[in-house]
């Protein structure tokens, strides 16, 4: 009987079920809930993003950028930006975490989450993606500890997700019954939910666990059923077809090992031609007409399994059963033919295999399998189903599959990224340092020269509070004296100096008695025309100066208004121009220390980056030979299989000779010496 | 064979754009997905039928592999941490609090404009113009906000323009702005561009927020 599987998301990394945690949990405040209806499961869309910075994270999680994600994630957390998410920040990050295969460090976050006492959901969540975590690493006792922790059902697929989860770790504990009580409710509740659920991937692959969990458990009669039901049921897609054909596979070896053979093939012959599982069930198909002594009808399935490639083992396995179904039938020769044939390309195929093993041992293997895997990004590769260039690569296929491979593989691809990533970061920490050198350089000289050109040009504080001071005084005298002399603009000015020039030449005159004078002369004349009115000219001297006198003192308060007005800028522009001088000046104290420390933090990180680069090229390395390494170990075994097989079809042929060679008289048989 | 946890593992981020559909789109996703490679048959052929139990089991674990995994682990640690403080430096010096301003783009909703491209413009001065692919506004519809750009200006009283160009109801061509005008402190300043549905009007909306 085969082990239960898992539904395909539950197979999933973690991070695939935190983001239906994301998209469908409580996790994101004010979620909007979709419309729903039989076929389509409630889907909770968030909405509220409180901080900003926590929706530049989840916009790269969304487009399937994890590292981008993290990144944005990590550096909001630093700087404390995401006051309101802090928790759901925390999953998210452990959820990334665990997307890069780094297990340890989120186990680590979900633990901190746990013993800082986040809400109730977050700490559930955290528990089961801990239980995950132990749970891939062997540890299933602890990982059922994790389990009993969880207090309420998750949200949204996660329950499922959950359960599914406890039943594995039930099994790998040994309790199979305890695994078929809880699986058994899964399914019933799955029932309950409607007819989607019952057509759901998690409903096929729950039956189908429970059936076997039962079954392994002894409640033979409890677990066929399940699985005879689940493999007869109409399936829509190709994974319910795959499973399907697996519950038949299952079936048919549980029968054909409980010495039911005409059972067996009643249920193999519901597994489909071609799939996954056909290899499988064309060999117990044959083996169960074997098993019912009817070699004749081991011979159908058998010969088509034989013509099949013979990277399968089940296609290399019939090559040598179809001559024994042969000779059971008494067809001798054609069954040595057979056997020679099979032998030849046994022979054949250890010889590809020996060309796979080299070009592996070339490092081709991995070289092509990172040129179908190119990503900007780290995480999980994509392209299993392209296989990578090198001779005779569908044998590679099983080794591709291991998991210790693809675990491997994606480590070597990961460091391969973050190579790349740090000699990225290596040019631009060049660039990061000669900016400082510059800034520092440009502060060290432009400052004090710009500070002595303010002080040549009367430009400095000091002398500009001087200037102020001064104005300050006029205008606090004009005010005293209400003398609109003080705030004459330049063409009031000017007449009032004119008008100073001419009285004083007019009473040089006076004092001459010289009768008259040019009206209006600026200089001062040698002597006076002879037709000047002296008396006239003062009385018009005296209405001009009484006019520009009358308007001065008309345009008084608006102009000593403006004038205070005017000093009152001037004051809060000093005190700007003070407040900047200050930050100058402590600048000036502060800023070269402040480039010393980025230049020393620039320094100390491209240390630490200096030492990374090293240790991810000689990992990588490794990591390179190991899956080398495993890749020929698995190519060697398939390489021993093939010896046995071959080995087997050799001994076989040998009798097959024996037994057409008539028997002879031992003496007459015995070579001469 | 035990098709656990530890089993091969499917394409991880596609499920996770099918999550945006819902399970029932996972699902789909799961089914369309490569299907791990067919584990050889054991058993020889005179053996007795063996389990495909057997047949299907992965190789052995060996050490080695485990322990280079847990290296792996911690180096990638390190260089996510180094990552993160090479970030924290370069928004540091190139980016100071009290001169940083950072403009977001959200989207609530999104049915009534589907978004083509975000100008944006500080002070008369263009300073991004965003062409959006599908992808990134299937993640803004799902929640996602976008900083949109990330900037120096200097204290005191300044201008924000956005002008948004998509398509509008019935696959017209739209074309709109926001303006806001804010003033930059010592803080760092964020700046929300809200596109939104008005139900009432059956029109898209758009709104600049200043953060506080």
């Amino acid at each position: 009987m085969r082990a239960p599987a898992m539904p395909a998301r539950a197979r999933r990394l973690p991070v695939c079920a935190l983001a239906a945690g994301l998209l469908l949990g409580a996790l994101v405040a004010g979620p909007a809930l979709a419309a729903a209806s039989d076929e389509t499961p409630p889907v909770a869309v968030p909405r509220a993003v409180q901080d900003l910075p926590w929706g530049d994270s989840l916009f790269w999680f969304f487009q399937d950028r994890p590292f981008d994600a993290l990144s944005s994630l990590m550096v909001n957390q630093h700087f404390g930006r995401m006051a309101h998410h802090a928790d759901e920040a925390e999953v998210l990050r452990g959820g990334l975490l665990l997307t890069y295969g780094m297990h340890e460090e989120a186990g680590r976050v979900f633990e901190q989450l746990i013993a800082r006492q986040a809400a109730r959901p977050v700490r559930d969540r955290a528990w089961y993606y801990l239980a995950r975590i132990r749970y891939q690493r062997d540890r299933a006792d602890e990982a059922w500890q994790a389990l009993q922790h969880i207090e309420a059902a998750l949200a949204g697929p996660l329950e499922e997700d959950r359960q599914l989860l406890a039943a594995q770790v039930q099994m790998a504990r040994g309790d199979f019954a305890g695994a078929a009580q809880t699986l058994d409710a899964l399914t019933q509740a799955q029932a309950q939910a409607g007819p989607f659920w019952r057509r759901s991937a998690v409903s096929r692959f729950a039956r189908y666990n429970l059936g076997v969990a039962l079954v392994r458990s002894g409640q033979t009669a409890r677990g066929g059923p399940l699985l005879e039901a689940l493999a007869t049921e109409p399936a829509a897609d190709e994974e319910a077809r795959a499973l399907r054909d697996q519950a038949n596979v299952a079936l048919g070896f549980s029968a054909l090992q409980q010495g039911r053979p005409a059972e067996a093939r009643r249920v193999l012959e519901r597994v489909r031609l071609n799939g996954p599982q056909s290899n499988k069930a064309l060999l117990g198909f044959g083996w169960a007409a074997a098993s019912l002594k009817k070699p004749d009808q081991a011979l159908v399935p058998w010969a088509e399994l034989a013509g099949r490639p013979g990277t399968d083992a089940a296609a290399l396995e019939a090559r040598i059963a179809l001559p024994y179904a042969y000779n059971e039938l008494g067809a001798g020769r054609r069954a040595l033919a057979l056997y020679e044939s099979a032998i030849a390309e046994f022979d054949a195929e250890s010889r590809r295999l020996d060309e796979s093993i080299a070009a592996v041992g070339r490092g081709r293997l991995i070289q092509g399998l990172v040129e179908r895997n190119p990503s900007a990004d780290m995480g999980w590769f994509q392209s299993l189903a392209t296989l990578p260039e090198v001779p005779h690569a569908a044998h590679l296929v099983p080794v591709l599959a291991g998991h210790e491979f693809q675990e491997g593989f994606k480590n070597y691809r990961d460091l391969l990224f973050l190579e790349r990533h740090l000699a990225q970061w290596q040019e631009q920490l060049g660039v990061y340092g000669a900016m400082v050198d510059t800034r520092r350089q440009a502060f060290a000289q432009r400052l004090p020269a710009v500070r002595e050109a303010e002080q040549a040009q009367g430009r400095g504080l000091a002398q500009l509070s001087a200037r102020r001071d001064a104005l300050a005084q006029s205008l606090s005298q004009s005010a005293t004296q209400a003398d609109g002399r003080a705030f004459a603009d330049e063409r009031e000015a000017g007449l009032l100096q004119r008008i100073a020039r001419v009285q004083a030449v007019l009473e040089r005159l006076s004092a001459v008695d010289t009768p008259k004078a040019a009206p209006g002369a600026d200089t001062a004349p040698t002597a006076p025309a002879p037709d000047l009115d002296l008396a006239a000219t003062r009385e018009r001297l005296r209405l001009a100066a009484g006019a520009l006198a009358w308007d001065l003192a008309q345009a008084l308060p608006a102009r000593r208004w403006e004038a205070t007005k005017g000093l009152q800028a001037a004051e809060a522009g000093l005190a700007e121009a003070r407040a900047l001088d200050a930050d100058l000046a402590r600048a000036q104290r502060e800023e070269p220390a402040r480039f010393d420390a980025f230049a020393a933090r620039l320094s100390a990180l491209e240390q630490r980056l200096r030492a990374l680069q090293p240790r991810v090229a000689a990992l990588k390395t490794r990591l390179q030979q190991s899956l080398q390494a495993q890749a020929v170990a698995a190519l060697q075994a398939q390489k021993d299989r093939l010896a046995g097989y071959s080995a087997q079809a050799r001994f076989a042929v040998a009798q097959l000779h024996d037994h057409a060679q008539p028997p002879k008289d031992a003496p007459h048989a015995a070579p001469n010496p | 064979m035990f098709l656990s946890l530890r089993a091969p593992l499917l394409p991880c981020l596609a499920l996770l754009a099918a999550l945006a559909l819902g399970p029932l789109a996972a699902r789909a996703a799961d089914a369309v997905a490569p299907a791990a490679a067919p584990a050889p048959a054991a058993g020889g052929a005179a053996s007795a039928p063996a389990l495909p139990a057997a047949a299907a089991s992965a190789p052995a674990a060996p050490a080695t592999p485990v322990a280079l995994d847990s290296q792996a682990q911690a180096l990638k640690a390190d260089v996510i941490a180094l990552n993160r403080d090479l970030l924290v430096l370069e928004e540091e010096l190139l980016f100071p609090a009290s001169t940083q301003v950072a403009v977001f783009l959200s989207m609530d909703v999104g049915l009534m404009f589907d978004l083509d491209s975000v100008q944006l413009k500080v002070d008369d001065k263009l300073v991004s113009n965003y062409l959006y692919t599908p992808t990134e506004v299937a993640a803004l519809h799902r929640g996602g906000v976008q900083r949109l750009y990330l900037g120096n200006l200097r204290a005191g009283a300044h201008e924000v323009v956005a002008t948004f160009t998509g398509k509008g109801p019935h696959e017209r061509d739209y074309r709109r702005g926001a303006t806001v005008r804010f003033d930059k402190g010592t803080e760092p300043q964020y700046l929300e561009l809200k596109i939104s549905d008005v139900q009432a009007k059956l029109q898209p909306e758009f709104v600049v927020k200043v953060w506080k």
